[in-house]
């Protein structure tokens, strides 16, 4: 029984591990995406006062709205639905793939 | 009739409505309502999280900060999209294989201890409350804009119709119906401002991209340049706002219950998608009403100064259209999608509350025996004391509506946001972390009001509506000193973290 259960566990165990690393690697990539758009952008807009770089994000417009109002107003939500349908799909796959893997060690 | 009444006529149908619809669906699937409603798919389930999410503070006070302070309130726009992201990506799947769905429940089990319970329910329901009193303030806005009344008795007004309709709605037994709700407050929020587009001149199909031209003509003609960056406040507090909003939205309780309601993982992650882009549909639209006023106010050469400008900010989307000349019928539709998603949550909101009085302090700690009807009365009893407490407070408004509901954000972020972080994502957080970390969270949402008198200093680190930039990472810092200190928690609770929580497939 004990060593069973030992078994039991210690199978188990691995597809879990594979299953949560690749899980924390997308999440990761993803926080990374999160904060280089929202605040990365931020820093980068308010450094590049006054200086060159910093007119062409205030000067160019698109759809009529200067670059850095429509980047932060119109497309950071945006992003942020993109980023969820990433996740969304990877975890599909993922977990498609490992449930799979396990189904076939056990099942 | 004149205008007003119409208006005051259309928010009466639409409220009406809900319960008639209600009522019919009750009759026709009563045995399909689960918890706060039938399962209607990923689609149905995002309109259902989108329309619990949207308060006054989403069709009201987002347009009227923006309109005061341009680029800088867009930070409120990120903070309440970007949350989801965090919510999604770090705690959605884990807490739903956790199977707790209240902030008390989740922390009472998690980390064993009654007192991190107490504590848990205790700030939840200030959460409550605070996010109550920004409700009741655009509630009685709209009614003394409606009736012409003062301030004071539009907010007892408003009070007086919520516990109404709450009490009504509750003797009948009326679901919810979330995906009509969502209908309601997106058609009413967005067609009124097509309506002002195309009264303007500018591209009235989508106004969501087509206020770029007004706010052109904003700085070309006017000489008010809307989108300077950085131009009322600093770039840390910007920041600073954006990244309390967006954990306050992960650590938000009656965010993280709608998880619930969505039958498997899968589904409810999808449903995340769609409810984040419903409520970019809104957010979206927001600054335009903001462009349209101030353009319109531009226009007619009646500038308010910023006094002025800031005590009519919460009521600007209703002013505006007035001052486009939209017909009253419309401003009814407008006024009643606002008035609606404030009634709705607070009715959530208050009963949620009360529930937690009821089980988790009322049950769970003081009388373990209590039985069901007891329990009952208590809850009902706890709603209508919180439905007091808000009104009393909300007499007497401390800030603005998006101001007010950042601070309850604050509260959640600096507290709940870390104690589900490290409890899903750190099996050897243990109860004494979690108690020191919620103190050392309350102590930093409330830093500026009780030490900035002594210590400038930390006024400027821990603003009262942007506390969490600095205060969740040092909130999770003392979790992990404390936690570190004391033995780890039980093996049982390390083993159902690693297998259930982290282990189990979808």
């Amino acid at each position: 029984m004990s060593h069973q259960n030992q078994r039991y566990q210690v199978n188990l165990f691995r597809p879990k591990k594979g299953h949560m690393r690749d899980e924390v690697l997308i999440i990761v990539a993803l926080l990374f995406g999160w904060a280089i758009c929202t605040f990365g952008f931020q820093i980068l807009l308010a450094v590049s006062q006054g200086s060159g770089a910093g007119d062409i994000l205030t000067r160019l417009t698109l759809f009529g709205l200067p670059l850095h109002f429509f980047f932060t107003g119109q497309f950071l939500p945006l992003w942020f639905i993109f980023l969820c349908i990433i996740f969304n799909l990877y975890i599909d796959r993922i977990s498609q793939y490992h449930s799979r893997r396990r189904d076939r060690s056990y099942e | 009739m004149n205008d007003s009444s119409w208006s005051i006529f259309v928010v009466l149908c639409v409220l009406i409505s809900f319960i008639v619809v209600g009522l019919r669906q009750k009759s026709r699937d009563s045995v399909e309502y689960g918890f706060g409603g039938r399962y209607t798919g990923r689609i149905g389930g995002g309109a259902a999280i989108a329309s619990n999410w949207m308060s006054a503070a989403s069709l009201m006070g987002l347009a009227g900060l923006i309109y005061l302070q341009g680029y800088q309130a867009l930070a409120y726009v990120i903070g309440w999209t970007g949350g989801y992201v965090l919510l999604l990506v770090l705690l959605a799947s884990q807490i739903r294989r956790f199977g707790k769905f209240t902030a008390p429940d989740f922390v009472g089990e998690r980390y064993g201890s009654s007192a991190a319970r107490l504590i848990a329910a205790v700030i939840s329901i200030a959460i409550s409350v605070i996010y109550c009193v920004a409700q009741f303030k655009g509630i009685g806005m709209i009614f003394s804009f409606m009736f012409g009344i003062d301030y004071t008795r539009g907010v007892m007004f408003g009070g007086v119709a919520v516990i109404s309709y709450l009490v009504l709605s509750g003797m009948l037994g009326v679901p919810r119906n979330q995906q009509l709700l969502y209908f309601v407050i997106s058609f009413s929020f967005i067609v009124p401002l097509m309506w002002i587009a195309h009264q303007m001149g500018y591209f009235w199909i989508l106004p969501q991209f087509g206020y770029g031209e007004a706010m052109a003509d904003l700085s070309r003609q006017f000489n008010m340049d809307f989108a300077a960056p950085f131009a009322s406040d600093t770039l840390f507090n910007w920041c600073a706002l954006c990244f309390t909003l967006m954990v306050g939205t992960a650590g938000l309780p009656h965010v993280l219950s709608r998880f619930y309601t969505v039958p498997n993982i899968r589904d409810a992650r999808w449903s995340v998608v769609w409810g984040l882009f419903f409520i970019a549909l809104i957010y979206w639209s927001a600054p335009a009403y903001a462009v349209f006023g101030r353009l319109l106010e531009a226009q007619q050469g009646n500038l308010l100064e910023p006094g002025a400008a800031r005590s009519m900010a919460d009521i600007m989307i209703l002013k505006t259209a007035v001052t486009a000349g939209m017909p009253g019928w419309l401003v009814g539709v407008l006024a009643a999608g606002a008035l609606s998603a404030a009634f709705f949550t607070v009715a959530g909101l208050l009963m949620t509350g009360a529930a937690s009085i009821s089980y988790d302090i009322y049950y769970s700690i003081l009388y373990p025996r209590a039985s069901e009807t007891a329990r009952m009365q208590v809850a009902k009893g706890g709603t209508l004391v919180l439905a007091a407490l808000v009104l009393l407070l909300a007499l007497n408004p401390p800030g603005l509506i998006a101001e007010i509901t950042a601070v309850a954000f604050a509260l959640a972020g600096n507290t709940i946001f870390p104690l589900f972080l490290l409890g899903i994502w750190w099996g050897r957080a243990n109860r004494q972390g979690a108690i020191a970390g919620m103190l050392t969270g309350i102590l930093c949402t409330f830093a500026d009001p009780l030490f900035s008198g002594v210590l400038p200093q930390v006024g400027a680190w821990f603003p009262i509506t942007s506390s969490a930039l600095c205060g969740a990472p040092l909130v999770i810092l003392v979790m992990i000193a404390v936690s570190l200190m004391f033995p780890a928690p039980p093996e049982e609770m390390r083993r159902f973290l690693e297998q259930e929580v982290h282990g189990h497939l979808d």
